[in-house]
């Protein structure tokens, strides 16, 4: 960065500031990367798209003024994650909703692969679980986790609180892991 | 008192904070709390991140699994609603429908005949003790002449749970299909001259007495075989007793079967049965559970995995392939 015209002495100013500032945002980021990156895989279903979105936030943060007028950087850090998760889920959801022709024809060339039949095995577990659960808890979480539809639109198709919704979708969560746990040991 | 063992305690802890952060606006406050959480134990942080990884597995899995899923769980609601309706209305009539009986040829008072209705399954109590539950859309006949005990399944589905008795062999015959207890709970289907046998307990005897090879197999529990005409040998592959007869529970699961034969099962048990218009479609592979409860929306939703069109009528719906 040229600052024609600027004295040395205040280039070098600059450039301590800038570097401070870099190092503010590298102690932040490394003393919460993981919480950061687990509350991203929570939002986004995709440890893939949780490191990018973390990545977005480190530099955006580095693109910043100064952070030392924030009150608690930790929370400015995953406000700004929880809104830049937010525009990745519409921009994925614009994404789904756009037509492609691919699969119909996928669907009569594509062989059922060999690893499929020991998918369905472990799947059942998932499945006997979902069964064993009210219809309206199932239901909430395959609409959800499956349909990646949030909270209000189930809501509103269900004519349920978003509360409600939130709590179907977490008790089935929990008692499909406790199953899954439970053939693994069996 | 029963009290929750700290695993199941701490993975329930953890699910109810994933669902929270999955709203759209966490309150900082919440994610505040949360981190909290995360930071108090290394146990808690293992347990959210173990939550988020099957979210996405649950995301990734097949496409056929995951529209089972949603045919099973979240059917289109307006579907859901009318067979609710139409089950409650079914219930109310209490039809004591048993299937019909039919006494043996004259002469002989050895020889019975059951046929079970569409969407009726029936329990059928042998003279020897064994019983055998029969599916709905089904018939056998029976012949306990001395010495030996014959069933004939001449369609459908049966399941088959034996009194061993080694002076008189239990023999099932599916069309080509000969099947021999050697002291069994076992489960035949037959769809035209497509047999399959899955075992549960003990074993079974199989052979073709009309085919060339002649070869027998021997199939334990937790086998399945599968014969088809033009196929040739038995196809033999591992089950589960759930599986093996899912449809005493009201389920009918396939794993990858041709389309047709999905259909003239399904059909069984539907009262609207669907024809399939062409060919090509009736050799495309299903994978998935059909509740005999929902088999409308499970039709409904057949275009959503399969190039397939729906068309209904007053007493049948017929799968076309779908218009490009």
């Amino acid at each position: 960065m040229e600052h024609p015209g600027s004295s040395g002495a205040g280039r070098s100013g600059d450039a301590n500031r800038a570097g401070a500032h870099a190092a503010q945002v590298r102690a932040l980021y490394e003393a919460h990367h993981r919480a950061l990156v687990a509350f991203l895989h929570a939002r986004l279903q995709s440890a893939a798209d949780a490191q990018e979105v973390a990545q977005e936030v480190y530099v955006k943060l580095l693109a910043m003024g100064d952070l030392s007028h924030v009150d608690s950087p930790r929370a400015f850090l995953f406000r700004m994650a929880s809104n830049l998760s937010l525009d990745h889920l519409r921009k994925r959801a614009v994404r789904a909703a756009t037509p492609t022709d691919v699969p119909q024809d996928a669907w009569h060339e594509s062989p059922v692969p060999e690893q499929h039949a020991s998918a369905i095995q472990q799947w059942s577990v998932v499945s006997q679980a979902l069964r064993e659960l009210p219809a309206k808890t199932s239901r909430a979480f395959v609409m959800h986790v499956i349909e990646g539809r949030d909270f209000a639109a189930i809501a509103q198709a269900m004519k349920l609180s978003e509360r409600m919704v939130r709590y179907h979708v977490s008790h089935a969560m929990a008692h499909c892991r406790e199953r899954i746990e439970g053939a693994r040991q069996p | 008192m029963t009290a929750i063992d700290p695993a199941t305690a701490l993975g329930r802890e953890a699910a109810d904070w994933w669902a929270r952060l999955r709203e759209d606006e966490p309150p900082q406050a919440m994610i505040d709390a949360w981190l909290a959480w995360m930071e108090a134990d290394a146990r808690h942080a293992q347990a959210f991140e173990q939550v988020s990884a099957l979210a996405q597995a649950l995301q990734l899995a097949d496409a056929s699994t995951q529209n089972q899923w949603r045919m099973e769980f979240a059917p289109p609601r307006r579907m859901a609603t009318r067979w609710l309706g139409a089950a409650a209305l079914a219930a109310s009539l209490v039809l004591a429908v048993l299937g019909w009986y039919v006494a043996g040829r004259p002469g002989t008072d050895t020889t019975r005949s059951y046929a079970s209705e569409v969407g009726q399954n029936q329990d059928i109590r042998l003279p020897d003790g064994s019983v055998v539950a029969l599916g709905a859309g089904s018939r056998l006949s029976t012949d306990y002449a001395s010495g030996h005990r014959r069933i004939d399944l001449a369609e459908g589905e049966a399941f088959f749970t034996v009194q061993h008795d080694a002076s008189k062999p239990f023999v099932v015959a599916a069309g080509d299909v000969r099947i021999e207890d050697l002291g069994t709970a076992f489960n035949v289907r037959r769809t035209g001259r497509e047999v399959t046998v899955a075992v549960t307990q003990g074993s079974v005897r199989l052979d073709r007495p009309g085919g060339k090879d002649g070869a027998a197999l021997v199939l334990v529990a937790g086998q399945q075989a599968r014969y088809q005409p033009g196929g040739g040998a038995f196809t033999v592959a591992s089950v589960s007793a759930a599986h093996a007869a899912a449809w005493r529970d009201d389920r009918l699961e396939f794993v990858d079967e041709p389309l047709s034969t999905v259909i003239a099962n399904v059909n069984r048990y539907s009262h609207r049965p669907v024809q399939i218009a062409d060919s090509r479609l009736g050799a495309l592979t299903f994978t998935g559970t059909v509740n005999i409860h929902t088999i409308d929306s499970w039709v409904s939703a057949l275009p959503r995995v399969f190039p397939v069109q729906v068309s209904r009528f007053a007493d049948h719906v017929v799968l076309s392939s779908a218009a490009r």
